[in-house]
């Protein structure tokens, strides 16, 4: 019992001090990059501001002292709670994020689960039915809307759905007049300005990963097992519900946790093309106009979601495929002692 | 004793790029209950198919092209996917070369076993399957059943893996066995304890086997009868003596031949010359005849049918034929 709460300590260090190099990185990064974070805080008037007013103002801001003294303030604050404010928004950073991250999930979330399970029926069921004329149609438009770059399929769905059809809002996470409305009427109204972006998400990633899926599944069909399966009497159908589902099931959740940053980093693009306000547009305009300590706040927790997403899903490999656990134990400085059990 | 399969004349082929592959040509077999057959050939010359096209688990581009295949008197050649799938596992069941890859490597043993169980009876208690479970392994001969069940493939042996599929095929009791080189992926030692047991649970549950080998120590230990296969073909079938003692085919007689034990104090051991023929680009006449030295003329023009040498043993091969011995009288 011991060991299992070792193994999460260790786990949890290794997390802690990833995310301490990802501020160190991501803040070192963004003060060298050659943008004026003043812009952000004064907007266009930052034009009309002469040198000295500058300085005072970057005084102010704490930004001429040495970037380590900078970084260690930061840290200090961040420890205690106070991430700063927006340059922009003249607000506190956590907060402004809190109203928002609310979007990102929904957006993110649902087209997350959307798409985990629509991979994995849809790349079953063209492995079940390999070379058919589905399976082949599916692959090849697969690959076409995979290569379509997000903001330019959003902006066709616009184009069809809202100027020509104008059968769905374009931009927004709801209408003006939606406060005004019952409990129904607002989440009609949320699900219409959800299902464009939503529909652009899932598209960009659904075949991606569907592909993914069908391979890995065919790879699995060649096996032995599914023959002597198949010579016991199983069908194929059980066969690759019950064992290739289950030998697949590992990689295909390392894949979905690293693809958990990828479809955020989609939801940001489509964000921003929808105008919708998540932390997505956030992300895009602090570090367009170097909003540092929303910027630097954004990054952290995106990291956070990426790293946990990807311990999360070693975790799981390790607790469904029990090769990786005997692996680990035999070549680790334990030896493996798992199947010396006294009985 | 009568016949529980029967194969007559069996084609099979396999469309691939650039032609097609006679995996299996004309093949006619019969198994009796409770005997062991034993298939024997080189690599490739479709023993393989064979097995799989009785059990109908060819790869999907393979056709049976002509040919019956009679279990039990009826026919199965013309059943559906699904007519097949309840018959596979009761009538008869497959085991592999690679118990490894055989095994699934994500589920216990003893979860494999209770699938292979529950296909066939479905209203069985936790209880009831455990029991069944433990039986099964101690059929196997696998000690501690109970705490064997509970590891993965991985954590086992290439015997006890063997020994492990070989439960779980047992599990729904077939008729019928076909076991394909069940032990050329396992050590020597390890080998005839399989060999072994096999016989051993096929006089237990009177099974019928069908044993796959292209050695022919393992079959000299187990088979009851004899096939023996080159490209594609039967070329000669007969009890076990007939054709350790007689060989009729000059190739049965080049397979006994290149045995290591008839290569004693010599400096090099004993082969056939040449490669087996490619199944896509079959030459004409006999198969085999660019590879035997004492090929007949007519060898090389046609194919010579089978010519029966004893109630048991037949042989395709030009040097039966009447004329043959005639000529040599002279």
């Amino acid at each position: 019992m011991s060991k299992k709460i070792w193994y999460y300590l260790r786990k949890t260090a290794i997390f802690i001090a990833g995310v301490f190099i990802l501020t160190l990185v991501v803040f070192f990064i963004s003060r060298l990059a050659p943008i004026d974070p003043l812009q952000s805080y004064y907007g266009e008037r930052v034009e009309k501001m002469s040198v000295e007013e500058k300085n005072i103002a970057r005084d102010r801001l704490g930004l001429n002292e040495p970037v380590f003294t900078q970084y260690f303030k930061w840290l200090d604050n961040a420890f205690h709670g106070d991430f700063g404010i927006s340059y922009k928004y003249k607000q506190d950073a956590l907060e402004l994020i809190g109203e928002r991250i609310g979007n990102t999930l929904i957006l993110g979330g649902i087209g997350f689960i959307i798409i985990f399970l629509g991979s994995l029926g849809l790349g079953l069921w063209c492995a079940r039915r390999e070379n058919s004329l589905f399976d082949r149609i599916v692959c090849k438009l697969g690959t076409i809307l995979s290569c379509v770059p997000e903001f330019w399929l959003a902006l066709v769905l616009i184009l069809v759905f809202c100027v020509m059809l104008r059968i769905l809002p374009s931009s927004g996470a709801y209408s003006v007049t939606a406060a005004n409305e019952s409990g129904l009427a607002a989440l009609g109204d949320r699900i219409a300005h959800l299902i464009l972006p939503l529909t652009v998400v899932v598209l960009e990633h659904l075949w991606y990963y569907a592909y993914i899926v069908r391979n890995k599944c065919l790879e699995e069909i060649r096996a032995d097992y599914v023959l002597l399966g198949r010579a016991i009497g199983l069908t194929k159908r059980r066969v690759v519900y019950r064992h290739c589902l289950r030998n697949l099931m590992p990689s295909y959740l390392s894949i979905m946790a690293i693809a958990v940053p990828h479809i955020l980093g989609g939801t940001y693009i489509v964000e921003t093309v929808f105008s919708y306000p998540g932390i997505g547009s956030l992300a895009y305009e602090s570090a367009r106009f170097a909003d540092y300590n929303m910027l630097m706040l954004l990054c952290v927790l995106t990291g956070i979601v990426v790293i946990f997403f990807n311990m999360l899903a070693q975790i799981l490999n390790e607790h469904i495929d029990p090769r990786i656990r005997a692996e680990q134990t035999v070549s680790g400085r334990r030896t493996a002692d798992f199947r010396q059990e006294p009985k | 004793m009568g016949n529980i399969l029967e194969i007559k004349n069996l084609s099979v082929k396999i469309p691939a790029h650039g032609g097609t592959v006679s995996a299996v040509r004309d093949v006619s077999l019969e198994l009796k209950k409770g005997e062991t057959l034993a298939i024997v050939g080189e690599s490739g010359c479709g023993k393989s198919m064979l097995c799989k096209s009785i059990m109908k688990l060819l790869p999907e581009r393979a056709v049976i092209e002509s040919g019956q295949i009679i279990v039990n008197g009826t026919d199965i050649t013309g059943l559906s996917d699904r007519e097949m799938t309840k018959l596979r596992g009761q009538l008869f069941s497959y085991v592999f070369q690679d118990p490894l890859s055989a095994l699934d490597p994500t589920m216990t043993i003893g979860r494999q076993i209770a699938e292979s169980i529950l296909i066939h009876q479905r209203n069985l208690g936790k209880e009831e399957i455990l029991a069944r479970i433990n039986e099964l392994l101690t059929l196997v001969g696998i000690k501690n059943p109970e705490e064997r069940s509970r590891l993965h493939s991985y954590e086992l042996s290439g015997g006890m893996r063997q020994r492990c599929v070989l439960a779980i095929v047992l599990a729904s009791n077939p008729r019928i066995l076909l076991a394909d080189e069940p032990t050329t992926a396992l050590d020597v030692t390890i080998q005839a304890q399989i060999l072994d047991l096999l016989k051993d649970i096929q006089k237990k549950r009177n099974m019928s086997t069908v044993l796959v080998s292209h050695d022919m120590g393992v079959v000299a230990r187990v088979a009851d009868r004899v096939a023996i296969m080159y490209a594609g073909k039967i070329v000669e079938t007969g009890t076990a003596e007939d054709i350790f003692y007689s060989p009729a085919h000059p190739y049965t007689q080049g397979l006994l031949k290149s045995l290591p034990i008839n290569s004693r104090g010599k400096d090099v051991l004993e082969t056939i010359p040449g490669m087996p023929p490619s199944l896509m680009r079959l030459p004409k006449g006999d198969a085999f005849a660019c590879r035997n030295p004492k090929a007949l003329p007519i060898d090389f023009i046609e194919e010579p049918p089978m010519f029966k040498i004893s109630d048991s043993h037949f042989a395709a091969s030009w040097t039966l034929d009447k004329r043959y011995k005639n000529s040599n009288l002279e």
